[in-house]
């Protein structure tokens, strides 16, 4: 490829603006991107647990077949190639199911990608209860738990397929091993501008406000500006921070909206325990008390229907997210 | 024969000998350790190190070397000495075995020099090696990966699933040893969970394979010497080892797995075992 930059001095994108755009589903935005970071990078090549088409990769296939593995259905060994690729200076990038590249492939992803610290991007589709309809096998709600207990790990959960695109292109500054949680097969509302600055680290300050604030992540982004804005109206000032990065935590963000707003709430698609609510409880409990509220999974397998509908049993939206705002403020 | 090949043999004997008398050595400076597995590895690795694999112990980090993986990490007592005959770590490290902030613990840690991959967890070595073996076929470098693994740890069902991909791919620059010593750490594997007939396995699975004797020399560097037996196939090398190879008493029972090494046990190991040269 040409020699080419942007003004920040990183090698120019040869994907399409209008293609990124036009993704709206993360999973087809992070198959974009290995196609991207493929060609930027002779050392990237995609690992498939049968799953080309969930990632949108079968352009990136017919282009450069020799830069896909297929693994088939089997985690275990995409895990364990993977590992193995990286310690040759390969830059692998795993296409999983998050509910299975997660558990099922568990103990290579801890020892061979972690323990070993390997530079292994794990793209991870269908992310929560993105596929409720399936029941609890196809479920992803400890995904976050698990990796943020992951030494060397990086934990990213992208608020929406723009903010997909920019996050799997900053694993090329990665050192170690990065898990990133995916939508699946319906659109997601944007939430982040295409050209939004992104700092793997760095939460979003999505919405001013200094009465509260509200940390998400991922699909319960858009719920938490939904209730600023509303809350707005009742002249209630909720600050909302795009927490994309799980791990590392943005400690500095969390501790002066502790500070700051003085009531936080937390919201993701995922059980309320060792996640989002869990890594900003931790150090809230530790370094500034803070009375707060965990919008997520109570301590049960969800229910199986319709994604919203279930999202609306398990209270994971704007109406749980602003009753807790509410509660906080009394 | 010819006088070179015979004293090469004898040379690989000897390294052998240096490399058992090493393992319970470390072991009974840690107090215990797994003598069985190291001991049945041991003449394997031997020719892997000073044979058969493309190596650069002053510079292991070489990046067309060859890749050795110790899929049954808990035979890293034998890897440990083994390394240090071939000069990648220093041979004080052997009495640093299990030792407060070693870098020689119960299983191989990558951090160390020349090795290749965390591994202890069983059933991981393979698809481990598979990714090494397609990092070269990617990279359009010439180095082969060789994967030491343990019988035992063929009960592991990532192995199988590793066995039809390395097939399916053709690596035939990929080469798995099986050490083959029958014994598990509760019995016998064959009273455990069967392997058989495990040639016709693999063999139905895609992959070349041999059988040899893996505590004759000259056999194991034929078949080495051999590599690969197929243009499109990754290789197995059955190796049937005895388990505490070397030591009366340690050999073919499963009590010596993982056992303690008393001065007195040590003692007697060495003797059996006998001065290098
Ligand atoms: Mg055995």
């Amino acid at each position: 490829m040409t020699s080419t930059t942007d003004k920040a001095g990183q090698p120019k994108s040869e994907t399409p603006e209008w293609e990124i755009k036009a993704a709206k589903q993360s999973r087809l935005a992070f198959g974009l991107a290995v196609a991207e970071l493929a060609r930027r990078d002779e050392k990237v090549a995609a690992i498939s647990a049968d799953t080309i088409d969930l990632f949108g990769l079968r352009p990136f296939l017919e282009a450069s077949p020799e830069r896909l593995i297929e693994a088939g259905i089997a985690e275990q060994n995409a895990m364990g190639i993977a590992a193995g690729m990286a310690t040759t200076g390969m830059r692998p990038i795993i296409c999983g199911y998050a509910p299975f590249i997660t558990t099922r492939s568990l103990e290579q992803l801890r020892n061979d990608v972690a323990y070993a610290n390997q530079r292994v991007v794990i793209g991870a589709a269908c992310g929560g209860i993105v596929l409720a309809m399936a029941g609890g096998t196809h479920h992803a709600v400890e995904d976050l738990a698990i990796m943020r207990n992951m030494p060397n790990m990086t934990v990213i959960v992208p608020a929406d397929a723009r903010q997909t695109w920019h996050a799997a292109m900053a694993t090329e500054q990665l050192d170690g091993p990065c898990y990133i949680r995916l939508g699946g097969k319906f659109d997601e509302p944007d939430v982040t501008e295409l050209d939004a600055d992104f700092r793997i680290g760095r939460a979003d300050q999505l919405r001013n406000g200094d009465d509260i604030t509200v940390i998400a992540c991922g699909a319960l982004v858009a719920p938490a500006v939904a209730t600023s804005q509303a809350l707005a109206h009742d002249g209630i000032g909720v600050r909302v921070l795009n927490m994309h990065t799980i791990k590392p935590l943005d400690r500095d963000a969390v501790l002066a909206a502790a500070v700051e707003t003085g009531a936080i709430v937390t919201a993701e698609e995922h059980r309320v325990t060792g996640g989002l609510g869990g890594a900003v409880a931790e150090l809230l409990a530790t370094e500034q008390p803070t009375p707060m509220r965990m919008i997520g999974m109570p301590d049960e397998f969800a229910i199986v229907g319709p994604t919203a509908q279930v999202r609306e049993h398990y209270a994971m939206g704007e109406g749980a997210i602003t009753d807790a705002c509410r509660d906080l403020m009394r | 024969m010819s006088s070179n090949y015979q004293a090469k043999i004898d040379g690989l004997e000897n390294v052998a000998r240096h490399i058992r008398r090493n393992v319970w050595r470390a072991l009974h400076g840690a107090g215990s350790g797994h003598m069985g597995g190291s001991s049945s590895a041991a003449d394997i690795l031997a020719a892997l190190y000073f044979h058969h694999l493309n190596l650069r112990p002053d510079d292991p980090d070489w990046s067309d070397r060859d890749r050795f993986v110790l899929s049954k990490g808990h035979a890293n007592a034998a890897l440990g000495a083994t390394l240090a005959q071939a000069g990648y770590i220093d041979d004080s490290v052997l009495d640093q075995f299990y030792a407060y902030q070693s870098s020689f613990g119960m299983h191989p840690d990558i951090k160390m020099a020349g090795v290749e991959m965390s591994t202890g967890g069983l059933g991981h070595g393979l698809s481990v090696g598979i990714g090494m073996a397609l990092g070269a076929r990617m990279q359009a470098k010439d180095f082969r990966t060789c994967v030491m693994i343990g019988d035992g740890e063929l009960q592991e069902g990532s192995n199988w699933e590793g066995a039809m991909a390395a097939a399916h791919l053709g690596l035939s620059n990929l080469t798995v040893i099986l050490d083959y010593n029958k014994i598990q750490q509760s019995g016998h594997v064959g009273q455990m969970l069967d392997l058989e007939p495990v040639l016709d396995k693999w063999a139905a699975f895609g992959w070349a394979v041999r059988e040899i004797d893996g505590h004759n020399m000259s056999a194991v560097v034929e078949a080495l010497d051999a590599l690969p037996f197929a243009a499109a196939a990754p290789s197995l090398i059955i190796a049937h080892t005895i388990k505490g190879k070397g030591v009366s008493f340690a050999e073919d029972s499963f009590l010596w797995h993982n056992n303690a090494v008393t001065d007195e046990v040590y003692e007697q190991a060495l003797s059996e075992l006998g001065e290098p040269s």
